[in-house]
């Protein structure tokens, strides 16, 4: 078979569109369609939302469940896990976004699976599952702990929508979590811990730090059509089975049952207003043209690079500084979360490969201020695979020849701790547009960042724990991962006033009142712990209070 | 350890198993003649056959249920065969007391049994140890995905049955049966009573592992504690309607039994792959031979209150 | 098969009609495995010097059948496949490719005067190095730093195509693809009966006993 035709038969989904003609793919069963309803393009309907994951996923689910009209446009496929995703590094790229970025700054963002999905469901398709609430006082950054700004939003309510999201997507952890106010149960219980986890239990109790088992959003038992985790280890390639409870398996199925419409394969690409400054409706491009459909409101929901582009590209001239941009912010204020690692040996066999890959988790400092840095940071256990474990290797030791491929026969034997540490807020870090077009016409984003002091102090400190923690438990031959980092936020920040923030607590620009952002974009702060969680709860509050406006005839 | 050394120690384990049945078989002689036996004696030899039949669903539970568990634990220890071989001896012991119909303990089944009770003692020893070793101790991690603390116990209780069995069986003639120096029906519920709360203990456990997902999972939690708590009230008040309503609990627990094997059958289709994947199922999935551990119990209860109704009528 | 076997017959295509593999898995390895391994998007010259670079940068001298790295580097670049994004240093991925090829043959012929894959092993690797290094400033790079040129094209592509393919995962040990079936024994030192088995010294025998029968 040659490559081309393999090529054909794999990515039937990112032939054509899904999701059209009254149906979309049933995830749950090979070959199987859910009716889905779909609205014309010239009545505008109350919500088109631009992206499907973390926040455009959920959105879209609770808008509709509310009784609202709802179109949620992906530029990704809508894939069928059961049937599209191999068990591959390499064929499984196909979960991320591949198309056309720059990169520049000190310190250049690796983009792609690390931080960037595109699929129906968006990166909770790729994501590790992890689901960690934000610890209290960060909602209140600069009053309370003396950095970043303060969220306009009460951790107290938060809490509530946390407890809502871990019980949509059933979260499997522990009985009762170390750090924090007192939170509900778990839905599920925790899993299996891999020797991987286990090796961090040893080295934290070794360090006299707690420890526990990771919430995650995978199914420990049976839940209604997902089985139980096989512990494949492929989770952030895709999971095969549906066992992850991603946004795809959750949400998606929920809005499209609520009489959402998701129209997958649908790069936005300018966002329309009128002569009264409010939006009129998404051009976005599907099935080899453009298109447009008519909305009463427009939530972009593209993630912390593609919202500040959207926003962008839509200038005009009465908005000739991008939407929702009095403000200057959009695309400012760029996060990502320092995602640093040390890795060793172990004379007994690891097979860090089986199972999800963070399995175990130490937020021991995220809740310990005695440091003299600002922010949190939490490390969690590891299980790369094959090629990613070749380019940890050849990046963090510069190894290549015969040197490599001995190296990489201890493979079994590895063990390693990885960081996810918080990034302070920076101004001058930023997504723009860059001169060159990508293959829809549009400009492509340039994505510039650097790190800042406080940044490589937590660094430092976190290599210096992992280290010692690994140490303590008897790891030998370490080395460090000095450059990596996962995650977005920031550039859309919320806050409290439209000079200093791009939206309000609702997450309703300032600017312009149908025009709203529900992703990672608007967090002011990206905390030490992974957001997921926090961005689908925020999407949860979202679609809460845009009901009550609604309700009192505040909505446009 | 190879792949090999399960399969083959399971051979051998069923050859001696046979080899133990036959002699004892070959041993067996024909009493001699006597005046008829009592009717008390008479009387307790169905109360101990269906002790050991007790006895005998007990250590089938525990053989199938440690032979898979300790294979998903790579018998890293060798001492992990020493459940699947006393449970198959107990196993044999009590096809061969199921088939004995005489009024005498058997000393080769006495000391299978003996030696259930002894290999279960360890066997929790070691459990108790794997969970303690482990990074979190005695925490709910460790209670649910180390070595299951109560299964042993299974072993021991089916042991404990047996030696019971014996005890009733071997009555003098002309007297009671009785049990550690109490009339046997008694001491036998508040024994058996003990033994499904366990169970339930056990059940309950891994049941909320699998976060109660199914509402039928608190079946084994809620039915058989009621058949414990009248079987122990037998214990200590007996009376015939008591006993009538304890019956009653007693057969619907032995139910749950059968009905939770086919549940944890489903359970494993649930996996992914399903029978398909039975390499994965059957040993991820909620073990099939365990919840028969109720019915074998609730099979000791009622001989418990057999033996409790035949003490009443020779008052 | 490198110098020293640690999973002596253990192979993850012994498992492709089993329960590990899925179809999607199947159609993707069998499209890698059929490669042609003739080049589609470099020259033939251009062809010459990518073989020469990858046997460098991952040896396989005593592989009976070698991993096709430049076949697999020319087919990637021939399907457009993108990382997603640019550093701003370098040029898109196949300018880079294209101008880092040439470059490096410009290097060979000026220090050593040959063509790069005609230089012995030790001066291909004495010149990879100093570009590893930064050391090598042709006008043929024309302008792009070859260290940056080396660190993110030439070792990440090259090592993620020689990790992709079955006889790195035979080679490391790895369970491989794991769908429907993935793993039930994840605690120190124990495998699945599908997994591969580690030869310790002196157990190879045994080892090969286990991996002959992994399904």
């Amino acid at each position: 078979m040659s490559a081309e035709l393999a090529e054909h038969v794999v990515d039937e989904a990112l032939r054509a569109p899904r999701a059209l003609n009254g149906r979309a793919p049933d995830v749950f069963r090979v070959g199987g369609w859910v009716p889905m309803r779909e609205y014309a393009a010239d009545e505008a309907v109350d919500f088109v939302i631009v992206g499907t994951g973390a926040g455009g996923g959920t959105l879209a689910c609770r808008l509709a469940e509310l009784g609202f009209s709802v179109v949620a446009l992906d530029a990704g496929p809508f894939f069928r896990p059961l049937e599209d995703f191999a068990s591959d590094e390499t064929e499984q790229t196909k979960l991320y976004w591949l198309d056309h970025r720059i990169v520049d700054g000190e310190n250049p963002i690796t983009m792609g699976g690390k931080n960037s999905g595109k699929a129906v469901g968006g990166s909770t398709v790729h994501f590790a599952m992890v689901s960690l609430r934000f610890r209290p006082e960060w909602f209140r950054s600069r009053s309370l702990l003396g950095y970043g700004a303060d969220w306009p939003l009460d951790w107290r309510e938060m809490w509530d929508y946390y407890t809502q999201a871990e019980r949509a997507l059933s979260i499997s952890g522990p009985l009762t979590y170390p750090w924090g106010p007192k939170r509900p149960r778990y839905p599920y219980r925790p899993h299996e811990l891999n020797a991987a986890a286990l090796v961090l239990a040893q080295g934290a109790e070794a360090q006299g730090y707690r420890w526990t088992a990771t919430p995650l959003a995978t199914v420990s038992a049976p839940r209604n059509r997902s089985p139980p985790c096989v512990y494949r280890g492929f989770c952030r390639f895709g999971c095969a089975t549906n066992a992850k409870q991603s946004a795809l398996t959750v949400w998606i199925p929920r809005a499209i049952k609520a009489g959402a419409e998701i129209r997958d394969l649908a790069m936005a690409g300018r966002i329309e207003t009128d002569a009264r400054g409010r939006v009129t409706g998404v051009h976005y491009h599907r099935a080899q043209r453009w298109q447009f459909q008519k909305a009463r409101n427009v939530v972009v929901a593209g993630y912390a690079i593609e919202t500040p582009r959207l926003l962008l590209a839509s200038a005009s001239a009465r908005f000739p500084e991008g939407l929702a941009n009095r403000s200057g912010l959009v695309g400012r204020y760029l996060m990502t979360q320092s995602n640093q690692a040390v890795f060793g040996r172990l004379q007994r066999e690891v097979r860090w490969y089986k199972g999800p890959p963070s399995l175990t988790i130490s937020e021991h400092w995220n809740y310990e201020d005695r440091k003299d840095f600002f922010g949190g940071y939490c490390w969690m256990a590891q299980g790369p695979l094959p090629i990613e474990w070749a380019t940890i290797q050849t990046s963090s030791r510069g190894l290549w020849g015969a040197d490599l491929r001995r190296e990489m026969l201890d493979y079994n034997h590895q063990v390693g701790l990885k960081m996810v540490g918080e990034m302070l807020p920076d101004e001058r870090n930023r997504v723009t547009l860059a001169d060159e077009k990508d293959q829809y016409g549009l400009s492509v984003a340039r994505i510039t960042y650097s790190w800042g002091e406080n940044d490589k102090h937590l660094i430092h400190h976190a290599l210096d724990q992992m280290q010692d923690s690994l140490e303590r438990a008897g790891v030998t031959h370490l080395f460090r991962q000095e450059d990596d980092t996962n995650h977005l936020a920031g550039t859309a920040r919320m806050g409290f006033d439209a000079a200093t923030s791009v939206v309000n607590a609702d997450c309703r620009s300032w600017d312009i009142p149908n025009l709203w952002v529900c992703d990672g974009s608007v967090f002011p702060t990206t905390g030490g712990v992974n957001p997921s969680l926090t961005i689908q709860a925020i999407a949860l509050r979202t679609a809460d209070r845009i009901k009550e406006l609604a309700a009192r005839g505040e909505l446009s | 350890m190879n792949e090999d050394t399960p399969v083959t120690a399971l051979a051998g384990i069923a050859l001696v198993a046979l080899g133990v049945a036959a002699v004892a078989a070959a041993g067996r002689r024909r009493p001699p003649r006597a005046a008829a036996p009592r009717a008390s004696q008479r009387r307790s030899v169905p109360a101990a056959r269906r002790l050991n039949r007790a006895a005998g669903t007990l250590a089938a539970c525990v053989l199938s249920d440690s032979a898979v568990e300790h294979y998903r634990g790579a018998f890293h220890n060798k001492t992990m065969l020493a459940p699947l071989a006393s449970a198959t001896l107990s196993l044999a012991a009590s096809a061969h007391g199921h088939a004995d119909a005489r009024a005498r303990a058997h000393r080769m089944r006495d000391g299978v049994y003996a030696l259930a009770i002894a290999t279960g003692l360890v066997g929790t020893a070691f459990h108790v140890y794997n969970i303690g070793k482990r990074p979190g101790r005695f925490s709910w991690q460790n209670f649910f995905y180390a070595a299951p603390v109560g299964a042993p116990a299974a072993l021991s209780l089916s042991g404990i049955l047996g030696v019971a069995a014996e005890r009733v069986r071997d009555t003098a003639p002309g007297r009671a049966p009785k049990l550690l120096g109490l009339p046997a029906g008694r001491a036998l519920a508040a024994l058996t009573s003990l033994g499904l709360i366990g169970s339930v203990g056990e059940a309950g456990l891994l049941h909320l592992r699998g976060a109660y997902h199914n509402p039928v999972m608190w079946a084994p939690v809620s039915l058989p504690p009621v058949s414990a708590a009248l079987l122990a009230a037998t214990a200590v008040s007996p009376s015939p309607r008591l006993r009538r309503l304890t019956k009653g609990w007693l057969r619907l627990t032995a139910i749950v039994g059968g009905i939770g094997s086919a549940f944890h059958a489903y359970g494993v289709s649930r996996g992914m792959g399903g029978w398909a994947n039975w390499r994965q199922n059957l040993l991820n999935g909620p073990p099939i031979p365990a919840p028969p551990s109720f019915t074998g119990l609730a099979m000791a209860g009622l001989a418990a209150l057999e033996l409790q109704e035949q003490a009443g009528h020779e008052r | 098969m490198s110098a020293e076997n640690r999973y002596p017959g253990y192979d993850v295509l012994a498992k492709r009609e089993g329960l590990s593999w899925n179809d999607a898995t199947r159609r993707t390895i069998d499209a890698r495995l059929s490669l042609p391994r003739v080049p589609r998007f470099f020259t033939p010259a251009q062809w010459l010097t990518l073989q020469a670079l990858c046997e460098r940068i991952v040896p396989q001298p005593q592989d009976p059948d070698p991993v096709p790295l430049a076949a697999m580097l020319d087919a990637r670049l021939l399907s457009g496949r993108t990382d997603g994004f640019r550093r701003a240093v370098l040029p898109q991925q196949d300018e880079a490719w294209r101008r880092g090829l040439a470059a490096l043959e410009a290097e060979a012929r000026t220090r050593y005067g040959g063509a790069f894959h005609e230089l012995r092993a030790a001066s291909q690797d004495e010149l990879l190095r100093d570009l590893q290094a930064g050391r090598l400033s042709h006008e043929a790079w024309g302008g792009m730093p070859g260290n940056a040129f080396f660190a993110h094209r030439v070792l990440p592509d090259i090592t993620s195509a020689f990790y992709a393919h079955p006889h790195a995962w035979n080679e490391m040990g790895f369970g491989g693809p794991a769908s429907a079936r993935g793993y039930v024994r994840m605690d120190f030192d124990r495998r699945d009966p599908w997994e591969a088995a580690e030869a310790a010294p002196g157990q190879e025998r045994q080892a090969l006993r286990d991996n002959h029968r992994v399904r």
